[in-house]
């Protein structure tokens, strides 16, 4: 018998792993809550990826490679790492997470709405006309996005700024950090470097870049387009502390690198690379740059990959059956409001 | 090293000392004030507001997108960043300037040094005659390009009074201390009418070439040809209500601006005149768009653009002498 379900009311089986976003904690493998900060963060992640299909099948907009790749790391920064205060996005005190490869919002989005910096059922409406979850993030709209941005290059250099200008500010604001996720392909832009430059020149130790090494870009690979390697050695040439995560989807790595970032400050900046997978967790998108920009076409497509997240991750973590299913017959693909007399027709990416 | 000296603040007329003067004499008031400094500082003018401040001049190397970019950073916590390189160099920082600052509404003021044909026999490479094109074109920048100190120095106050991102064109060569009325008061969006003799002709100016304007006002009375000039400082909001009151009374004007004539005052008023359908014929003074401005003495630049007052009064005669 199939229980009735709120896909929207999460509530019930998944809740921040902190009581005060405001505050971090360390919490190591022989605390005694790490067990629950583990399942709490894949169970973040997990419901991160099934709205993030939701909402780009409502837009018929998206790019699910980079916002498949980058949500167990999302997970734990909100869950774990990042100070802050959703009632209160402008707190002055917060640490700032800056996402640089702002086509990949749709994971960011999701996981906002889930810490409630705004409604989860906001999401229907992403990429529509009037709806303030932009395309590319619009700081002037979103609550918890620090910056405007879709323009490859340009945040990792804001981040830098921001990090100066939090140490001006004195010893009340020296234990507040900045964080920045960058793309992989993003780091082919010029800007990039100046940036790693500037930050190592500074010698700005309250900034972290993580770097979502998924090895695809937009139209093709990385190595084969325009290769990073030696990655780790350019960014130590940089000036900047390189450190890698042979896996970045691994939860608890991820719980261990937070532990150190804003604790174990050495005079550089952090650099973190995550070698992680391109399209994680849905297998057509895998690898594949052909899902680097598009969404489902259709209700019944996503549908289907809803019910691939539940198989892999929402099953062994104990999400109902029925949340993947009611959340797929949520879905809405959400028209434009006015007609064309010119009949001219735009095909979805 | 002459060119390492801190120019006595009495002795030197050039804009872009002054505005060093200026910018540092903000930075005393207002404590939230740093500059970055694209490794231009002691053509900029900059290095007199490090000799006050040297603890608020940010070093951003040669990295003009970078520097751009962590202005935006500085702003948000409550800083107010003067970033400051040539302004031709914002051709290389326009998308940083459009999405990182425009668009998010950064508390940022750039100073784009050197602005026009005045950059001390540069080049092509550095004048800056087109960017106005698309400087006036991103949405929430002001622009501003005052014309004497006193109106730079009010300017860059008004900037850092209001929130919001800033585009100031602080030109190289020396100006008057105040080429308007006694008394005057700059204010965002709103132009002024520096001289009203009749309206025979109106000039409208913007920059430096409010000089101009007023050597070949006086140049057009004394052949009879009654003048009234208005000076637009600020060109994003531009104050069209002033020339639509100027067009209502003259059968012609004529644009004057440190700028070519295409996308920067003149595309303003003709634009505006177009959209008023107003029955005046309009003049531009100003470089060619299609041409890139070789290195010379300015002065050879000016002739060969007619540039010069003597310029702009046969530019008039010639349109009041059509039918």
């Amino acid at each position: 018998m199939t229980r009735t379900i709120n896909p929207f009311d999460v509530a019930t089986w998944w809740r921040p792993f902190r009581s005060d976003t405001r505050r971090f904690q360390e919490v190591f493998p022989h605390h005694a809550e790490h067990a629950s900060l583990l399942r709490s963060s894949e169970t973040l992640a997990y419901l991160i990826r099934s709205f993030t299909v939701y909402e780009m099948t409502c837009a018929a907009l998206g790019h699910p490679g980079g916002s498949l790749s980058e949500s167990d790391f999302l997970a734990v920064l909100f869950n774990h790492i990042l100070r802050f205060d959703a009632k209160h996005p402008q707190w002055p005190q917060r640490d700032a997470f800056y996402l640089s490869k702002c086509h990949a919002c749709p994971a960011l989005y999701a996981a906002l709405a889930l810490f409630g910096y705004f409604p989860l059922r906001d999401l229907e409406r992403y990429g529509a006309w009037d709806s303030h979850l932009e395309s590319h993030p619009d700081s002037t709209r979103t609550p918890g996005i620090e910056i405007s941005g879709g323009s490859l290059g340009q945040i990792p250099g804001v981040a830098v700024g921001r990090a100066l200008g939090i140490r001006r500010l004195g010893p009340d604001h020296a234990d507040r950090m900045v964080y920045v996720l960058l793309g992989d392909g993003e780091c082919n832009e010029g800007s990039v470097w100046e940036a790693f430059m500037a930050a190592g020149h500074y010698r700005l130790d309250n900034l972290v870049f993580i770097i979502d090494y998924n090895k695809v870009m937009a139209k093709g690979f990385v190595h084969a387009d325009m290769s990073l390697e030696p990655l780790a050695d350019k960014l130590a040439a940089f000036n900047l502390e390189p450190r890698v995560l042979r896996n970045g989807h691994d939860v608890a790595e991820l719980v261990d690198l937070g532990n150190h970032l804003a604790v174990q400050r050495h005079g550089r900046p952090a650099a973190v690379v995550l070698d992680t997978i391109k399209g994680k967790q849905v297998a057509c998108c895998q690898y594949n740059p052909n899902w680097h920009t598009s969404a489902p076409r259709d209700a019944a497509t996503a549908q289907a990959w809803l019910r691939e997240l539940w198989e892999r991750d929402g099953r062994r973590l104990g999400i109902p059956e029925e949340f993947a299913a009611a959340l797929g017959q949520a879905i809405r693909i959400v028209p434009p409001q006015h007609a064309n007399p010119d009949r001219i027709t735009e095909k979805q990416a | 090293m002459a060119q390492f000296t801190i120019p006595p603040r009495e002795a030197t007329q050039e804009m872009r000392y002054q505005m060093g003067y200026a910018l540092a004499d903000l930075a005393f008031e207002f404590p939230q004030i740093v500059a970055l400094d694209g490794d231009l500082r002691t053509s900029s003018g900059l290095h007199i507001f490090e000799h006050f401040h040297p603890d608020k001049l940010l070093k951003a190397g040669i990295a003009e997108q970078n520097m751009i970019s962590m202005a935006a950073g500085l702003s948000q916590e409550g800083f107010i960043p003067f970033p400051c390189t040539f302004d031709a160099f914002c051709r290389r920082f326009m998308d940083q300037l459009y999405v990182s600052v425009a668009y998010s509404h950064a508390n940022v003021k750039v100073l784009g040094a050197y602005p026009g044909l005045y950059t001390g026999k540069a080049g092509a490479t550095h004048q800056s005659d087109k960017e106005l094109g698309l400087l006036l074109r991103i949405p929430n920048l002001r622009v501003i390009e005052p014309g004497c100190h006193l109106e730079m120095r009010q300017a860059l106050r008004v900037a850092v009074e209001t929130p919001g991102p800033f585009y100031f064109r602080i030109v190289r060569c020396e100006v008057a201390e105040n080429e308007l009325a006694a008394g005057y008061q700059f204010r965002l969006g709103r132009g002024v009418t520096v001289l009203d003799n009749g309206c025979d002709v109106g000039l409208v100016s913007t920059s430096l070439m409010v000089k101009t304007a007023k050597l070949a006002a006086a140049k057009l009375e004394r052949k009879g040809i009654r003048v009234r000039l208005d000076h637009h400082p600020s060109l994003k909001p531009f104050d069209r209500d002033l020339l639509y009151d100027l067009a209502a009374r003259t059968p012609a004007i004529v644009t004057l601006e440190n700028h070519c004539t295409s996308g920067g005052l003149f595309s303003l008023v003709a634009e505006a005149l177009a959209a008023k359908g107003a029955p005046v014929r309009v003049g531009a003074i100003g470089t060619d768009p299609d041409d890139f401005i070789h290195t010379g003495h300015v002065n050879d630049l000016m002739a060969r653009y007619r540039m010069t007052s003597d310029d702009v009064v046969r530019k008039v005669e010639e349109m009041l002498a059509k039918p």
